[in-house]
């Protein structure tokens, strides 16, 4: 029966010497019995890469009685190569308990394990294509925040020139165009800047800070904007917030985020109804979370799943970077952000972080261990 | 000069605001300038306005929605859309939609003109 079942067999005695390989096997290896049996004869159809932790796995299962299986290549004589085969052996036991005998197979997954390997490539490949693809939408925002500033330089140039062109030439007109130009200029270089910054170093640095006071800076920065838009701000800052390790600057740039949207979704609604409410809290799980919630347009069901995939649907003056950018900087933090619509009109955007992300405090343990 | 023309921009972008009603002034315009659709639909100017300079991705009413509704009210003006997105599919939709041009962020004086001249359907008689 050793000798017609499709399988590789082989047994060895308690001490792992083998004894006996059935002729599949010695097909396959292209070796005779012989050069197979006894201590450490399978070492020799092994790709040397895998030999020492199998044999350290071997000796153990021999040490324990525990049931042997190894992934190892196993050289194949039809082709001179090595595949990738599954090796499995149980030991037989007597009644105390003692090894009296190892029984053994061999299959070759080679194809299947190829199979697996380029579908791993694949899911890489996309996975790459998937980041490309957002990054294809990063750029067009950039190119918006760009070309926003740059129209009003070139406009402002352009007059700039008419007015001196004049006669006679209009010098007060020129000099507030040469200014305007001066200013939008500054944007642009703001827009790179901040940029550089979100993208500069892909190691996360973080500090400790408190989530409420990075808030109330964000809030003291836009409030002359938010004013300007009649927004009413409210804000419940929870007490008992514990401090957390994270990029203070990046997060900032998020709440700002996640303010300016709000502010611009309720443009349309009726002065002294524009309501907006951040409100920070303890979260489940060792984590923080920060909530705005807005009155404004709202949010229909189709926009949900494109909301941070780009951002060109809705336009934010200066510095705003959008969503697919803010989602990136809390998942880089290991948190989450989101939208809903809320019950009455408007839309909540939240984000949740853990207070300490894992990544970073692996790089910690790194730093303090080298 | 024969008359000044009104031209109305509509942009939520405050440089455009500042700086475009200064050039179409200079080009012989009387100009007036909306952040919003809104703004410019609740305004006195609608029926005034000879030409609209519009944004295309507006917060609120965006400017195809605007000239939708231009059109719905029998009040269409020609309209040259301006917009950061350049995108050449968006450039033929809104043309075909009846917009005179739609010109990408930045753009020059010279294609503003030309771009007002073809929507004012004249030679403009103010080129200094």
């Amino acid at each position: 029966m050793t000798e017609t079942i499709p399988v590789m067999l082989w047994s060895a005695t308690p001490d792992g010497a083998i004894d006996y390989c059935n002729g599949r096997f010695l097909e396959y290896t292209g070796l005779d019995a012989e050069q197979l049996m006894g201590r450490g004869a399978f070492t020799k159809v092994l790709h040397p890469d895998d030999l020492d932790r199998t044999v350290q796995a071997w000796l153990s299962c021999i040490r324990t009685g525990a049931a042997f299986q190894a992934e190892v290549r196993k050289f194949h004589a039809a082709d001179t190569a090595y595949r990738w085969c599954m090796v499995n052996a149980r030991p037989l036991l007597d009644e105390h308990g003692r090894i009296l005998k190892w029984y053994g197979t061999v299959v070759d997954m080679h194809d299947w394990r190829q199979a697996q390997e380029e579908l791993r490539h694949t899911q890489e490949k996309l996975a790459y294509m998937m980041r490309v693809t957002t990054m294809g939408e990063l750029t067009a925002s950039i190119a918006h925040e760009v070309n926003q500033p740059l129209s009003g330089i070139m406009t402002n140039a352009g007059t700039c020139l008419r007015m001196l062109a004049a006669d006679p030439p209009d010098v007060a007109g020129a000099c507030e165009t040469a200014r305007r130009t001066i200013r939008d200029a500054h944007r642009a270089s703001d827009v790179i800047a901040r940029l550089r910054a979100l993208f500069t170093g892909k190691e996360l640095t973080t500090e400790s800070m408190d989530l409420n006071d990075a808030t109330r800076e964000v809030i003291a920065l836009s409030i002359s904007d938010l004013q300007r838009h009649r927004v009413m701000l409210r804000t419940e800052l929870a007490d008992d917030l514990p401090l957390i390790t994270a990029n203070r600057v990046q997060l900032q740039q998020v709440i700002l985020n996640l303010l300016r949207n709000a502010s611009d979704a309720m443009a349309g609604v009726d002065d002294g109804r524009r309501q907006l409410l951040i409100r920070t809290a303890r979260d489940d799980g060792d984590r923080v979370r920060l909530t705005v919630q807005d009155v404004g347009v709202g949010l229909e069901a189709h926009v949900m799943d494109k909301l941070f995939q780009a951002f060109y649907t809705t336009k934010s003056s200066g510095m705003g970077i959008g969503l697919s950018v803010s989602r990136s900087i809390i998942e880089k933090h290991g948190g989450r952000l989101w939208a809903e619509p809320n019950d009455g009109p408007g839309a909540t955007f939240a984000f949740s972080i853990p207070r300490v992300p894992e990544r970073t405090a692996d790089a910690a343990g790194a730093v303090r261990n080298s | 000069m024969v008359q000044r023309s009104l031209v109305s921009v509509v942009d939520d972008d405050q440089s455009v605001r500042e700086s475009l009603p200064d050039l179409l002034r200079h080009f012989g315009f009387a100009v007036q300038a909306f952040s919003s659709a809104e703004a410019f639909l609740a305004s006195e100017f609608v029926s005034l306005t000879k030409c609209l300079i519009l944004d295309v991705a507006l917060v609120g009413m965006s400017g195809p929605d605007l000239q939708r509704e231009l059109i719905r009210r029998r009040q269409a003006i020609p309209t040259v859309f301006i917009t950061a997105h350049g995108d050449t599919s968006v450039r033929s939709r809104l043309l075909a939609l009846g917009a005179t041009e739609c010109l990408f962020k930045p753009f020059s004086d010279d294609a503003l003109l030309d771009a007002l001249t073809k929507a004012l359907g004249t030679r403009s008689t103010c080129e200094p």
